[in-house]
Parts: structure tokens; sequence; C-alpha cells
């Protein structure tokens, strides 16, 4: 069966983790399902595909963006950061304050906080209030939020109250 | 019992970093949606949109010509499928069916399953299948279900009750008729367990082998489930977990998906990936909770209750799920009594079905629901007394020299540290509330303290739950040419670090450097039979067969080790990882040295021994009961951990709103393994006991659609609805289990609940407020400050308050 003459697919290019990519996506497909399917970078994790968990957060020209709301044609002609991108050949050092500090359990929340994190300027941020601020758009089920507080005020100095 | 004798470990109590996180930090973990497979297929099923209803048809001649459809089965389709076991003998047997076959029961109840080259077509396809349901009245909650008249789920049934335990010991009601009582009836909410992770499988048929790739707790359950209900042979299965996003409890059942897209896998004789979506997953994985407990007790001129009747009536959906639903209500049951001394206690436990989600197991286990309801019945028998309720509460708990104490459930206390952690949880909570009051409070903002304590059963008897399984574990060790070490285990690892704390307990027990040790599980092609995690069970069993495995291993080393030093075997001894005769550390061998001999270098092995350096053990926890006695008594766990919280909030009175201050856990696990992994089990523990106190609540509509399937309604805690939490431990080892320790993974969900409830009733005694049900919503607390007004004042004396059926 073949739809009428409504576009289905479009070519797109990007820029993810600093490589250009160019493919042809199919219209309506999540930038989350693009990244995971088509690219592989499986680092980014869907919770909830409705945009609330934070779980499939990245960057998108340097902006933190939920991309299971996202789709992937938005990313034709952006640059797209996932977490394999944001790690690096090691740690980077809120990624050594989240292992210090034990702000993981099982791991899926992590990639999306990690990116959240990535684009906040630490500058903005004095109190663990605004930490908690920060970080509430991203949902972790297993660490009661108190080690990734405790990570991120470790790591940005801030004096937990 | 399994224990270090001669060894000194250096990892056991330190704060060992976890090996699981680099990877996971890094975006390189790898969960079962991340697996894709050659040729892979998608899965999506089609659900029940209706809660009651005859399932008449089901077509998919339309679907079949969407683009990318493979295939499409229903219920009949499924060739050579067999219903799901149920081997518990005390409840009414449920036959389920992986799709449903002429009766769907809740919304969400999986119909059929459509197969297509990607999940986005899949998902269009399914949308084309046409169902035809007459719809049936649908039962929604306890009352309904047990209304005399009641639409029955089960036809073959004469009610809706799918268990029924009635309780009768007349010296409960001799004390009761014959002295002033209070009662009480206290209800928690409907809650789903929600990991991060939804359920996901993937399945492939390869040379006649079935791989099933599954986010579960239970491997092994799973292989012997799909054996029985696919009916092949379980030896041609192999069933993996890979990353899991978090279980608390839901993961332990083997569902309809899995079971579907294995046999897709063996029909199609292609890769099938099914990833769930939220929204099915606030339909059709476990919910829990959704209990009433109805209390009466006498009480002394001191506050303490003498006698303790309870009902505890569960409603555990439509009952459709292998490991049944009901099994959580026997544990509140048995955990109501907590760690007070209530010399006399009898109760009945009745689970019905209703046109909701099957209910299971979630975090905690049936022990939050009977906190909440034992610690308000204590403060309402102490105000009622005139007695103080932190008064009355010392006058009850449990003193050292009680222990161990058998409660007349059956439960054998075995050890804790119940006063000491109750006065310290009393004693932080009250300097958190006397810092709080000196901190301005609105005229209209009223603080209150809450505390409770409780005992957790851990490592439990799986029988007592699922009729089957016992509570044993399997650990495998072996030794590699090069020295390193290979562990595997039964137990699953779901998040909490079990990678770690088994690496810690196996390089001690060999006296090896951690790094050399590699973990296995998660696999049943390489892990031995074992039960998996879930009870709070896993560090138990893991240490007792792993210490278990490694005396055996280090048995043999010594005596190939002698032969290579050209000793006597009694004059060897191992240190640090070195074989040397007693008395002086040169000449030495290691255990690359005595792995070489065993494995490749044969000719070096002395007579009499064979080759190979590895072993496997188990260990089956002593000290539980599988079963209950003649007088019903049962002791279902091999050790209790215990606890105390305390909490302070700020109640607003005119949005009703509750903001938590301070929260305190007192926490006894016995001895630690690994402080850094025991507290963050505390925390992720609380905030879900937190959450369930004042945020999530699964709601359905009249007609029985659910009104909570997405994050948007279901409201997770975030991180500015968790408070900070303090965690001191107390450890009072376990006499019984090795090493003296005790299960940690669900005590934190169990004191939230009560707590809140006792410090909202705190804050708002002076207007007569009794907090009975969660979670606690502005609504909820608006309506029971006004009903407590009303009865003041003399009208609708009968509700005392409530939490808030429909939020
Ligand atoms: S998966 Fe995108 S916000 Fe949850
Ligand atoms: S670590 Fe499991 S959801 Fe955050």
């Amino acid at each position: 069966m073949s739809t009428a003459q409504a576009v289905s697919h479009f070519a797109i290019s990007c820029e993810v983790n600093g490589t250009t990519v160019d493919r042809v996506v199919a219209v309506r497909q999540l930038l989350a399902d693009f990244i995971r399917e088509d690219l592989g970078l499986t680092g980014t994790h869907l919770g909830c595909e409705h945009g609330v968990c934070g779980a499939c957060t990245v960057v998108l020209d340097g902006e933190a963006v939920r991309s299971c709301l996202a789709l992937a044609v938005q990313a034709d002609g952006r640059s797209i950061t996932t977490i394999e991108g944001l790690s690096g050949d090691g740690l980077t050092s809120m990624q050594q304050a989240f292992r210090r500090a034990h702000a993981l359990q099982c791991g899926f929340c992590t990639p999306g906080f990690i990116a959240t994190l990535s684009v906040a300027d630490p500058s903005d941020y004095h109190d663990e209030a605004g930490v908690r601020q920060l970080i509430s758009g991203n949902l972790c089920r297993c660490t009661g939020y108190e080690n990734i507080v405790a990570a991120v005020c470790e790591e940005w100095g801030i004096e937990r109250s | 019992m399994p224990d270090w004798g001669d060894l000194v470990p250096r990892l056991f109590g330190a704060r060992v970093e976890r090996r699981e996180d680099a990877a996971l930090l890094t975006g390189q973990g790898r969960y079962v949606a991340d697996i894709r497979l050659p040729g892979m297929l998608e899965a999506t099923f089609v659900r029940s949109h209706v809660a009651h209803a005859e399932l008449r048809r089901v077509d998919f001649s339309s679907a079949l010509k969407a683009p990318g459809v493979v295939a499409a089965f229903a219920a009949a389709d499924l060739t050579g499928v067999r219903e799901f076991p149920d081997y518990i003998s005390w409840q009414r047997e449920v036959r389920q069916f992986p799709l449903q076959r002429d009766r769907v029961r809740y919304v969400g109840a999986p119909v059929a399953v459509v197969v297509a080259s990607n999940r986005y077509e899949a998902e269009d396809a399914a949308e084309l299948v046409e169902v035809d349901y007459a719809e049936l009245p649908a039962v929604l909650s306890i009352e309904e279900a047990l209304a005399p008249g009641a639409p029955r789920l089960f036809e073959e049934w004469p009610d809706n009750k799918v268990m029924d335990l009635p309780e009768h010991d007349p010296e409960v009601d001799r004390i009761l008729a014959s002295s002033p009582t209070v009662s009480g009836r206290y209800r928690m909410q409907r809650q789903a367990p929600c990991p991060m992770e939804t359920r996901g499988v993937v399945a492939e048929l390869v040379h006649g082998r079935l791989t099933v790739w599954s986010s579960q707790q239970s491997p092994h359950i799973l292989r012997t489930t799909l054996a029985t209900v696919l009916g092949i042979p379980e030896s041609t299965i192999r069933v993996v977990t890979p990353d899991i996003g978090g279980g608390f409890g839901g993961k332990t059942h083997q569902y309809p998906e899995e079971v579907v897209v294995a046999w897709l896998a063996m029909r199609l004789r292609r890769p099938v990936r099914w990833i769930e979506d939220r929204a099915e997953h606030l339909v059709s994985a476990v919910q829990a909770r959704d209990e009433m407990i109805v209390l009466e007790g006498s009480y002394a001129p001191d506050g303490s209750i003498t006698a303790l009747r309870a009902e505890v009536i569960c409603d555990v959906g439509s009952g459709e799920i292998a490991m049944p639903g009901t099994c959580t209500s026997l544990v509140s049951a048995a955990c109501l009594t907590a760690a007070w001394k209530i010399p006399h206690y009898a109760t009945s436990v009745t689970c019905v079905v209703t046109n909701k989600t099957p209910s299971g197991a979630y975090r905690g286990f049936g022990a939050p629901e009977a906190v909440l309801a034992i610690e308000r019945f204590i403060s309402r028998v102490a105000l009622t007394a005139g007695v103080d309720p932190i008064e009355a509460r010392r006058k009850m708990i449990l003193d050292p020299e009680d222990l161990p104490y058998m409660q007349p459930s059956g439960n054998r206390i075995d050890s804790g540290s119940h006063r000491a952690a109750f006065e310290r949880a009393i004693e932080l909570g009250q300097a958190a509330l006397a810092r709080r009051r000196q901190e301005t409070a609105g005229d209209r903002v009223r603080l209150g303290l809450g505390y409770c304590q409780y005992v957790e059963p851990t490592v439990p008897s799986y029988f007592g739950t699922t009729g089957y399984w016992t509570a044993y574990d399997s650990s495998s060790i072996s030794i590699h040419p090069d020295g390193g070490v290979r562990v595997s285990c039964g137990v699953a690892a779901i998040g909490q670090g079990t990678e770690t704390t088994i690496a810690a307990v196996t390089a001690d027990a060999l006296q090896v450097p951690i790094e050399e040790v590699t973990v296995v599980v998660g696999d049943t092609d390489s892990c031995a039979y074992g039960l998996g995690s879930w009870g709070s069970r896993s560090a138990v069993v893991f240490t007792g067969s792993i210490l278990r495995a490694a005396e055996i291993v280090r048995q043999k080393a010594s005596k190939i080790a002698a032969s290579l030093l050209e000793a006597a075997e009694p004059d060897v001894v191992m240190e640090e990882g070195r074989f040397h005769v007693r008395g002086s550390s040169t000449p030495a061998v290691g255990w690359a040295d005595v792995a070489t001999a065993a494995c490749v270098r044969t000719i070096d092995l002395p007579d009499g021994v064979e080759p190979g350096l590895d072993a496997s053990a188990t260990y089956e926890p002593p000290n539980l009961d599988h079963r209950p006695d003649a007088e019903g008594r049962m002791n279902g766990a091999a050790t209790w951990a215990n606890g105390s919280h305390s909490g302070v909030v700020a109640v607003d009175l005119d949005t009703g709103g509750v903001r938590i201050l301070d929260y305190i856990v007192v926490h006894d696990c016995g001895r630690v393994i690994n402080p850094t992994i025991v507290e963050g089990q505390v925390h992720g523990a609380v905030a879900q006991g937190i959450a369930g106190a004042l945020y999530e609540q699964i709601v359905h509509d009249s007609g029985g659609q659910p009104q909570t399937a997405s994050f948007m309604d279901y409201l997770l805690p975030s991180a500015t609805e968790v408070p900070r939490l303090v965690v001191e431990h107390f450890e009072s080892p376990a006499p019984e289990t090795p090493l003296g320790i005790k299960g940690v993974g669900e005590a934190g969900t169990i004191g939230p609940g009560a707590v809140i409830a006792n410090a909202v009733s705190d804050a708002l005694s002076e207007l007569g407020v009794d907090i009975t049900e969660t979670p606690i919503t502005n609504r909820s607390l608006l309506r029971a400050i006004a009903a407590a007004g009303a009865s003041r004042r003399g009208a609708s004396p009968e509700e005392p308050s409530g939490g808030d059926a429909a939020a």
C-alpha cells in the first residue's frame, strides 16, 4: 500500500558528537529513535516518551532538549551531542563526582542528568535548592536524588543546606 | 553457617567503589532496548481498552495489509502454548493464558500481538486491529467486589474472593469482649513500582535454542516458566537479563509478553523485540498496595495494646499474573505487629479481584500498608487512653533481652536494635522539630513530628508467596590459569550494585585483589539455578553460597600448593592470596601457579587431585518456615531487619499542602558489606515511600478507565519533592546468616507513609485530624480538616478523616 504524495522521508545533515552525519529519515521519526536506532548511540534512554522523565535528554546546539519530543528532521543543519559525545575518553569531572558520591544505581536516568548538567552554568547556582530546581526535570527512581544533589553540590562547590 | 574462618577480610564493610559506574555514566550500559539483532522484527501488543468484557472476535484483516506488517496473532493462534502455572493451593486457581481468550478483565490486558519491521509500523497496524467486545459491568474496589450480587470476574467462582483465610482465635475474642477497645480502618492506595526503564523482551531462536533477553529480576524462574508455558524443554532455553533499569519488585513476575515474544521468535524464525512504552507500563505492569486494614484492639491503662484483631483486605486487580498478587497481603498480616510486644494477635486475610491491572510485588511488599495501619492505630489507642503516644510506644517496643522474640504470628525476630533505633529516631526528630520551631512559621502553618518503627522480613521463603520455590541460591567460582577469578551467581543485578558487592565478598574469600574478580549474573547459561533478586535477599544468599564455594576452592588449592612447595598440606597457609609454609613467607606460590597446575600443567598435580580449580555451592537459609504450622504460625524470613524513621512536616492550613522539612532514618540491616550501597538503597526506598505518602496514586474512573497512564498524571517525585535524607546505621548482626548480614533493599519504603501520616496528624492534633489513608493530597487534607471541624461541632461523626480516593 502506498500513501499518496505526502513526503514520507527527508534527507538530513547534522553533526553528531563532532561528526557529520547525512541520512534519510522518516519524517515522523523521533530524534531519540534516530539517535538510538539509526546511529546506534544507545546511551540516550527512553523512560516515558512523553517529555516528563528527562532520560532522553541530549544537547542540541548547546541546549538540553528532550529527544523524545523532537523529530529527527528538526536536527537538520544542527549539532547534537549525546552522552557518548559528552563523555570523551574517560569520565568528565561531573561524571567522576557522580561516581564518588554514588549518584547512580541502575544508571538508566544518568545520561539524562549528565546532559542536563553539561549545559548548566555553575555560576547560576548558589545553593542546594537551586540545584534541586535545576535537576527537577530529570526523574530518578533509584537514588532519592540525595546523592545526585550531593555530587552536583560537591562538584560546584556549593555547601548543602 | 559460612563464615570468614581464618581469613582477614579487607573489603567487607568498606566503601568499595562501584564497578558498574564507568559504563553506566558514559552511556555504555546495555539494556534490553539496546539490543538489535540482524533481521529483527518488532512487536506491539493490542490491549483491551475496556475494563470488563466478553471478547467476541479479533479481526486482523486491515492490520495485515498495513505497511511493514509481518504477522498478527490472537490467543487462538498461539499453538502449543499453555496456561501459566498456578502453584498456590491456598487460593482459588486463576487460569491465565498469555493472550486473553474469551474475556478481558482490565484495561491494558493483552489481546493480540502485531509484528512488523519496526515499532512505528507495528503500532500503526495495531491500531487497525478490530476487537469486538461485549461490555460487562466493572468492579473497581474492595467494597464493590464484596457487595452482595456483585458482578463476578470469574464465572466459575461463587464470588470475587481469590483468597480468603479466616481468623479464629478464641483468646483474642475473649480479651476483646471483656476489655475497652479501639478500632480503626486504614487504607493505602494503589501504586506502580515504575522503574525508569519499562519492561522489554528480545528473543531469538538459533540452532533450536531459544534465547530470551528480558528486563527481569528472576532469570531462572522465567526460564522455568517459559519451558512450562511454551511446552519446550527447559534445557533449550537461555534467559539473559542485561543491565536492568530498576525493578522494585515489578519485574519479579513472569509476564505474558515474555511468553508471547519468545513464541513469536520460535514461530517466525526471526528475532523479535518488544519494548514497552510508559503508557503501557502504567496499565499492564503489576501495580501494588491497594489494601485496607481494619483493626480492633484492647489496651491497658498505660496505652499498650493487649490484644489485636486485624482484617487485611487487598484488591489484587484482575489477579491474572504469574506469582499471584495475593502474596503481599500475607506479609502485611505478618508485619502488622512490627517490633511491638502485642501478646495476642489474630488476623484474617482476604484478597478480592477487581477490573484493574493485576497487582503484585512492589518494594516493601505489604509492610508499608501494615506499618501505616498499626502506627496510626497505636496513636489512636494512646489518645483514647490519655497517654502520650511516644510513651505508649515505649511500653511495647522490643528490648534486647526479649530476643529472639516469637510473635503470635510466628515471626521469629532474631535480632535487632528495636528500642535503641526508635529512641535515636525520636531524639533526632525532636531536635529537628525544635530547630524548625525557631524558624518562623506563618500562623497558618502547623509543624508536626512523625515517627515509626518497623521490622522487615529479609531473605523470605518464596514458597510462602508462590507455592513453589524455597529461599536458596547458588554461586560458582572458577580460577583461571592466570590467577583471575570468575564468579557467577543465581541472583540478578537490577541496578543495586550487586556486581560490586559480589566481587568484594569473593575477593575477600579468596584473598585476591578485587580487580581480578569477574562477576557474571543474569545469564542462565552461565549461572547455576537461583531465584533472582527480590525480597531483600541477594546479599545474604550470594554471600552464603560464595563463602561455601570459595572454601572448596581454597581447600583444593592448598593441596596443590603443598605439592608445588614440596610441603605437607597441613603446614601450608594462605595469606593475602599467597600459599606458603606456616612461619615463613618464602617460598610461596600464588593463585596463578596453583591454577596453572590445576588447569593447564596438570602434570604438576599431586596424586589423587583431579584437574580443574572450580566449585559450585548453594546456600539455603536455615531457620525459616516455608509453610505455616498446625496453629497457622510461620516465620517466613531468614532474618529480620529493623528501623525507625522520623520526620518533621509543615502543613499549610489554607492549601492543605504538606512539606517535609526533615527526614531521618535510623536503620539496622545487620553487618553491612558496603555502607555506600546500603545508604543508596535506603535513600531510594525512602523516596518511593514519600512518593506513596504524598503523590503517587493509580486512579480509575467509574467505568474502570485508568486516569493515570502517563507521568503527567502519575506523579513521580522529583528532586524538589524529596527532602534531604539523614541516614544513621545501627549494626545488630544476624545470628544465623553468613557474616551476620541482613537484607536492605526494601526497608526504606516501609516507614514514610506512617511517618508522614503521624506527622500530619500531630501537626493538626488541635483540630482532631486523624489521618487514616494515603496519599495525603492537598484536597484530601482540606477535606479531613473540614471533617474534623464538623465532627467537633457534633455533625457527621463518621469519617474521622481520609485520603483521597479520586484525587
Ligand atoms: S523519554 Fe523523553 S522525557 Fe522521558
Ligand atoms: S539510577 Fe536508576 S533511575 Fe536513576
